[in-house]
């Protein structure tokens, strides 16, 4: 087996924002914000160059020159002094800045400073601190500005304090959540271990970790002293030697332009705020998507149209008993993302359900069990398809269906016990209001109280109480919500049931009371089910027949006794030399070493060759085929051959 | 049992900040330099009798309270009077009996005006956040529901400009393009409205509230979209919507039965944080529209150096607030079953 060892490379500052600087760059809104930025940062430090009036002296103006409208010698027009409206908003932009930048610097501090001591230190004063951040949230702070402000001297310098000292709840909240989830990481708890001092922690340790966010909520605290610094000023209440656009709009709105039909003195100064504070956010989302990408993907999405091909190689046993339920053949399904190669999730899977059939369907984790069983019914996300084969359920193919066809099967055909029932159940809604849902949905015409009865007959199938059927989810334990996810699952009397991995994370004793409910069920209903699991024993005590997958295709596929007396394949024998068995206590386990292939980047001969113990030089370049073994035996191995 | 905790957890803490409130509001309007006792009495012309006989009447002879003669420049002094004949004790007492002292300028009870002028504000804020939160809701639905496409592009960079504009320049466009196509300029209605027949008056005043009300919701419904949007992506992303789908329910079933409910719990969430701006919005948008509310007071008694009703306009706001942040608090709880069992 060749395994290249690649020594994992320490980030270095540059490289980390060579990269940073790589994805910001990608993200458009981010980049218009930055530019935004700059351009009114550029004309704020170069006032004095772009101006093209002295707006100190009001020489030379005469009561001709009041509100003039835009003209070649004043671009903007004139204000109520006759000034030049350009000329000012030029030079308001240095006002306007100034203290929205050096007002968020204040807060940024104190806020920052507070939360890392509160989430750092714990205790008292972490409460005491905290205590004081919620209150001052709830109070609320224009009003408490203006007071202040309209108390003392309106200042540049006294205004920039008092926006400031009172914009810095929110930093401290964010920063002590973020300190709180770093404290607690291995690296700092080892570098403690090793007697690292509380200020090197905090400066080589969570600083550098709370930046990021304090950076994306600098943003938001700039924009917010722009704004209240405007507000107070077209109150009335700013530094009168110092001009802000605020203050234009409080002379222009106060003096008149309105009635004048001056709209340029009112236009003009606002939209240089909207410009500052536009760009501002438009940065702040900007990066908060590049530092926590989030993917925009959900279950109510559109689905990727299917494509219809022609079903090759079909295997169905020769030997039915009972009629088929559900048949699949060739089944494809790729996951398709935009300039990346799809990963094959599924590749040309086949197998066939007869009535009352269990079978077992086994595979590591990511080897597309789940994908497989969602593609049956076509609720696969957003960016899975199904590329080729059919599913032919009770004689109509599922693949072909329109999208009402499709409501219809679902459910009331076939139905779906999802792995996990904490997150399966809507946690808002009683247990019992969700299990009457599917039934009005799919039987029609049923009285309410029918309905009822139903729901009460239903969870006492499962084992659950009738007065439980008004409680929450949260309300139950995990075997309790798993039983109420079996029970809505039988709710309109599907054909086939789809288990997928039904006991994991509950613990033993009530896995084995779910799997017994489960085949008990099966054999009072007569019912159909797919399950899905990694427990061979489980699969040894229950099951039918077995299809083993591996990296999306079929290793193997038979009946039970044959999978576990014979398997040909040498996956099916690694997998069950690795499940303990009680008739040899003595016997070693085996695990099989590394890890099934990433699905966008398979090998390229058979998907198992990598770790497969009696791989031959043929099977790292050929993809072997299926190759029917027996009547009732399939497996996908070049060693079976001949 | 869990649910009474939560209660009186939240009911103590409202009290709490209250109280911390009535203390902040009276030593601010002492400690700062421009504080009633010399803002009123620095008239150069008054007599040091007549300064001395306005001390009197405003209660500012009285010590601030016990150990605290004065607080402005700081004196110590007299630990052993009456708490209740203290400047603080008497303030609390005044406020307990509904009394806030009277106002500078027109000589009325600040009690009285205020009264007078919530409900103005109740009336605007109450029609622009109704409105923000139906159209947020809406448009946040669609956005997420069609999310990565244009539709969703537009509806967010429409709601970043929409949250970017300042509140009060938004309401002197607004006012601007109203006042040339006939809509009033300002007030709650035109003098000489109160003799004509009821109908017409409420006519009036809905015409005056038209340009304020678009405002608020302009600038409110960018900010609920963006949440709805955000909310219902996450809520979109759950396995319980997955087994909404896998049992047969239509797009529009499951949106209406599984997530708009859960996604509106973050909402409710906001609306309580954004209380605060909500009132900083209502501020601006009544002193560009002179509606007579809460936020014209303050406009006003600022410009009149009208201490007496700044500081009952500033206390009737922030206790507003905190009281309206708990019925926020309660009426989540009973939105969310989970409330009772956290703990």
């Amino acid at each position: 087996m060749e395994a290249k060892i690649v020594e994992p490379k320490a980030p270095t500052t540059s490289s980390l924002f060579l990269d940073f600087w790589k994805t910001f760059s990608s993200n458009r809104v981010a980049v218009v914000g930055l530019v935004m930025l700059i351009v009114i940062i550029l004309v704020a430090i170069f006032a004095e160059q772009l101006a093209r009036y002295d707006i100190t002296t009001s020489a030379d103006i005469t009561s001709k020159d009041i509100y003039q409208p835009p003209s070649e010698e004043h671009w903007f027009g004139t204000d109520d002094a006759g000034k030049d409206v350009y000329s000012n908003f030029v030079f308001g932009a240095r006002v306007s800045l100034t203290v929205g930048f050096f007002a968020a610097f204040i807060s940024i501090f104190v806020g920052g400073l507070m939360g890392i001591v509160a989430g750092f230190y714990g205790g008292r004063v972490e409460n005491f601190l905290m205590r004081l951040t919620d209150i001052m949230l709830v109070i609320p702070d224009l009003p408490l500005l203006i007071v202040i402000v309209a108390m003392t001297r309106p200042s540049l310098m006294n205004i920039i304090f008092v926006i400031g000292l009172l914009g810095w709840t929110t930093t401290s909240r964010i920063v002590r959540s973020q300190t709180l989830a770093v404290k607690s990481r291995k690296f700092v708890l080892r570098a403690r271990a090793i007697g690292a001092g509380n200020m090197h922690i905090i400066r080589h340790h969570i600083l550098p970790l709370v930046l990021p966010l304090l950076v994306v909520n600098a943003i938001l605290v700039i924009s917010l002293a722009i704004l209240n610094e405007s507000t107070l000023a077209f109150l009335g209440l700013s530094d009168p030697t110092r001009l802000s656009w605020g203050q234009m709009l409080n002379f222009a709105f106060g003096r008149g332009a309105m009635s004048a039909g001056a709209w340029w003195a009112l236009v003009v100064p606002g939209l240089g705020i909207v410009w500052v504070v536009l760009a501002l956010t438009l940065l702040g989302h900007g990066l908060e998507q590049v530092l926590n990408p989030r993917l925009e993907f959900h279950h109510l999405m559109p689905g990727r149209p299917v494509v219809q091909r022609e079903a090759g190689n079909v295997h169905s046993f020769a030997e039915e008993i009972h009629p088929v339920l559900l048949e699949v053949q060739d089944l494809s399904i790729h996951y398709v993302t935009e300039d990346q190669p799809p990963a094959r999730a599924v590749e040309n899977v086949s197998f066939t359900l007869h009535e009352g059939e269990l079978l077992g369907l086994v595979g590591e984790s990511g080897c597309g069990k789940t994908t497989l069983m969602l593609g049956l019914l076509r609720l696969l996300p957003a960016a899975g398809q199904i590329v080729g084969g059919q599913v032919d359920f009770m004689g109509k193919d599922i693949t072909a269906m329109s999208e009402q066809e499709l409501l219809d099967v679902r459910w009331n055909g076939i139905s779906i016990i999802f792995q996990g029932a904490m997150n399966a159940l809507n946690p808002v809604r009683t247990v019992g209001d969700q299990i009457k849902e599917a039934i009005v949905k799919h039987v029609a015409l049923l009285p309410g109280d029918k309905v009822d009865e139903r729901v009460v007959e239903l969870l006492d199938l499962v084992g659950i109480a009738a007065d439980h059927k008004d409680h929450y989810p949260h309300q139950y334990s995990g075997g309790m919500r798993q039983r109420a996810m079996i029970a809505m699952a039988l709710a309109c009397n599907p054909q086939v049931v789809i288990a997928d991995e039904p006991t994991t994370a509950l613990d033993v004793m009530i896995q084995a009371q779910i799997l017994e409910l489960l085949d008990e069920l099966r054999k009072k209903l007569g019912l159909s089910i797919i399950f899905v699991t990694h427990d061979l024993g489980v699969v040894a005590e229950m099951c039918d027949s077995v299809l083993v997958m591996y990296g999306g295709v079929m290793a193997e596929y038979s009946d039970v006794d044959t999978i576990y007396n014979s398997a040909q394949h040498p996956y099916t024998q690694e997998l069950l030399k690795a499940f303990p068995d009680l008739s040899k206590p003595e016997k070693r386990l085996a695990s099989i070493p590394g890890y099934p292939p990433r699905l966008d980047n398979l090998p390229t001969g058979c998907r198992f060759a990598p770790r497969c113990p009696r791989a031959i030089e043929r099977c790292h370049t050929e993809v072997p085929d299926l190759h029917i073994l027996d009547k009732n035996h399939v497996a996908s191995c070049h060693l079976v051959e001949a | 049992m869990k649910r009474q905790q939560y209660l009186i957890r939240k009911i103590s803490w409202a009290f709490f900040t209250i109280i911390f409130v009535l203390i902040l509001n009276f030593f601010l309007f002492r400690i700062l330099p421009g504080d009633p006792a010399r803002s009123g009495i620095h008239d150069p012309r008054l007599k040091k009798e007549a300064v001395e006989a306005i001390r009197v009447r405003y209660g500012l002879d009285k010590p601030v309270i016990n150990c605290i003669a004065k607080i402005n420049p700081v004196e110590f002094g007299g630990c052993l009077i009456n708490p209740m004949d203290t400047q603080f004790f008497i303030y609390v007492g005044n406020l307990l009996k509904g009394e806030m002292g009277i106002s500078y300028h027109t000589n009325r009870p600040v009690s009285e005006i205020l009264v007078e002028r919530i409900w103005n504000t109740i009336l605007l804020i109450g029609a622009g956040q109704i409105l923000a939160i139906i159209f947020g809701v809406i448009f946040g639905i669609f956005a997420a529901w069609k999310a990565r496409t244009t539709i969703d592009y537009v509806a967010l960079l429409s709601s970043l400009l929409a949250w970017s504009l300042p509140t009060f320049w938004l309401g002197i466009i607004l006012l601007f393009w109203g006042s040339n196509h006939g809509l009033p300029i300002g007030g709650k209605a035109t003098p000489g409205m109160s003799s004509m027949p009821w109908e017409d008056q409420w006519i009036d005043i809905f015409r005056h509230m038209l340009l304020p009300t678009l405002t608020y919701t302009i600038v409110f419904m960018g900010e609920y979209m963006l949440i709805m949007r955000s909310s219902l992506l996450d809520v979109l992303s759950e396995d319980y919507i997955l087994t909404a789908k896998a049992k047969g329910l239509s797009t529009f079933q499951i949106l209406k039965d599984h997530a708009l409910k859960n996604a509106m719990l973050p909402l409710v969430t906001i609306i309580a944080i954004n209380l605060g701006f909500t009132v900083a919005g209502a501020l601006q948008i009544e002193t560009v529209f002179s509606w007579p509310g809460l936020g014209y007071t303050i406009f006003e008694s600022v410009n009149r150096r009208d201490f007496p009703v700044l500081q009952g306009t500033f206390l009737l706001i922030a206790v507003s607030v905190i009281l309206a942040n708990l019925i926020v608090d309660l009426t989540y709880s009973y939105l969310d079953p989970r409330v009772q069992a956290e703990s």
